[in-house]
């Protein structure tokens, strides 16, 4: 019995409107099959079929047009799968690392087929915290000890171009998961090669004030958190940073010998 | 409207539920206005990386193929790879274009949909560092249409198909997926983003506002939330409590539509005071096939 007649079995729109599409009724659709008349086939998955028949009489589709159960079931596979990819992508996206049941089942499973279409992301748009990471950053490049130009990004431009240059400069200043950003500074340094005229060139990062709402009036000048001279040597590439102020060690001053003794 | 929610019969199981929300036809006119907006979306996301491309990706670019492979994420990958010379970037970049163009117009909608995101992806991979809020929806916008007949209305696919003597039905079986789809990723993107939210004391304390206005893109009202704290709490606790009524609301159909409408307006604004205006704006797209406009 093609699926159809069982469909009408189901008896929902079936009787009138049924004889007029020339659609076996409930009572031909048991005679054919045999059915108990006691039988309800409520579970069966029709309801799609009921309602695209509905729909089509509304709209003027044809019966072509109805997508064939195997490629519905396809569809759903692919639906189901994709949707279990996207709460994991969700759900593995913290700074602390994902869970190790989802960690792994996402990257062996799912991250092979979303992370290629840029779907493996976690939507975590906070936009901004307040904290010092939030605020917009600057890139300035200027020739190694010399008086050239700086050239700074994005400079007076605006909008979305300027958006990206400042994600550039953050990534700089506070690096990825898996370590700082310096591999970037070094290319940012060399493409900054042509623009000065020089292969030896120092690449600050500066962060722009972002002052408190009750200190707004007093906002401190833009501060540096990275910087590191980019230079050519033979056809490499060098980048020497030049250490934040709180990493190097402190200088301790030794004290004069009679002072010493002279302490308890 | 119908697709992805109609709701002239309801359905009893799990399974229909399922077969209703995916498979019921539904018209083409709103994944058409969405296929328009997301085109012109990736025209002024791409149009971004126009000026920089080459001082980005070039031969000699700031960004070498190394450094991008090295922060993208590890099955990521990109046509950019193999664009050795400036000359074949700007190629791949003005095949982008072109794929944008093609959507907005509706020439072979539905293979310019695939072309975009494929082009798209791969430029965002060519540089991680790059990408913001924007890209991403518009990378899951793309493959949203994708997955549907979006060239099915307001296109030239039609009125080529008008002359040839094929007059295409204003509705699909096919347009429900890509319509889900949208639903599905506008809650699950808002979620995501209200939980991130959530997990920072400025959007706790009323002070997200303020932060937001400090950012470079977004509309300055500093001097506004220096005259009133509770207008910066105001606007702080209205866009979470926004979002969370956008997350669920879309969900129920009697506050569907409201939402929906509420929200192509209200995303584009959060947006402007986030300074992410691209983002609202793709969010807001995100909403339009829920929305009921047609």
């Amino acid at each position: 019995m093609p699926r159809r007649q069982l469909a009408n079995e189901n008896g929902i729109g079936c009787g009138a409107a049924c004889q007029r599409e020339r659609l076996p009724t409930r009572e031909t659709v048991r005679a054919a099959v045999g059915f108990p008349r006691h039988w309800r086939l409520t579970r069966l998955p029709i309801t799609l079929r009921r309602m695209s028949r509905d729909t089509r009489a509304d709209e003027g589709l044809k019966r072509t047009d109805e997508p064939r159960e195997a490629v519905r079931a396809g569809a759903t596979v692919a639906l189901v799968a994709y949707l279990i990819g996207l709460v994991l992508a969700i759900a593995t996206n913290s700074l602390s690392g994902p869970s190790a049941l989802f960690g792994t089942v996402k990257s062996r499973i799912f991250s092979p087929l979303l992370a290629p279409a840029w779907l493996d992301l976690g939507y975590d748009h906070r936009f901004s915290y307040g904290l010092d990471e939030d605020a917009d950053h600057e890139i300035e490049l200027v020739p190694h000890e010399s008086e050239g130009e700086p050239l700074h990004l994005p400079g007076p431009i605006a909008g979305e171009r300027a958006a990206r240059w400042r994600r550039l400069a953050r990534t700089i200043a506070v690096g990825g998961l898996d370590g700082d950003g310096s591999t970037v500074a070094a290319g940012v340094g060399r493409g900054g090669f042509a623009g000065l005229g020089t292969a030896d060139v120092d690449l600050r990062v500066f962060r722009l004030p972002q002052p408190d709402r009750t200190a707004a009036a007093d906002a401190d000048a833009a501060v540096q958190v990275y910087a590191a001279r980019v230079r050519r040597v033979a056809d490499d590439v060098q980048l020497i940073r030049e250490a934040p102020r709180g990493e190097v060690a402190p200088l301790v001053r030794p004290q004069p010998r009679a002072a010493a003794e002279d302490a308890p | 409207m119908s697709g992805a929610g109609s709701d002239s019969v309801r359905p009893t199981t799990v399974g229909e539920t399922w077969m209703r929300f995916w498979f019921t036809p539904a018209p083409l006119r709103p994944l058409a206005v969405a296929r328009i907006l997301t085109g012109v979306l990736g025209l002024l996301l791409a149009w971004s990386y126009a000026d920089d491309l080459l001082a980005w990706f070039g031969p000699d670019g700031m960004i070498p193929r190394d450094v991008a492979a090295a922060w993208r994420p590890r099955w990521g990958t990109s046509l950019y790879d193999a664009a050795v010379t400036s000359a074949s970037v700007t190629a791949l970049f003005v095949a982008t274009l072109l794929a944008f163009s093609c959507l907005v117009v509706g020439f072979c909608s539905r293979l310019a949909a695939v072309a975009a995101a494929v082009l798209w992806a791969s430029l965002l991979h060519r540089g991680p560092m790059l990408a913001g809020p924007a890209d991403d929806c518009l990378a899951v916008l793309l493959w949203c249409l994708a997955a549907g007949p979006c060239g099915g209305d307001l296109s030239l696919d039609r009125l080529l198909a008008a002359r040839g003597g094929r007059v295409p039905p204003a509705t699909s079986p096919w347009a429900g997926i890509p319509v889900g789809l949208l639903r599905v990723h506008a809650s699950a993107i808002t979620v995501a983003a209200l939980l991130a939210q959530l997990k920072g004391d400025a959007w706790w304390n009323g002070t997200a506002a303020w932060w937001l206005a400090s950012r470079a893109e977004a509309i300055d009202l500093r001097g506004a939330y220096q005259g009133s704290e509770y207008l910066m709490n105001l606007v702080t606790h209205a866009i979470v409590a926004f979002e969370i009524l956008f997350a669920a609301g879309i969900w129920f159909m009697p506050t569907r539509r409201t939402v929906a409408r509420i929200a192509l307006v209200a995303w584009p604004v959060i947006g402007l005071l986030a300074g992410e205006p691209l983002w609202g704006l793709a969010m807001a797209i995100f909403t339009v096939p829920l929305a009921d406009l047609t």
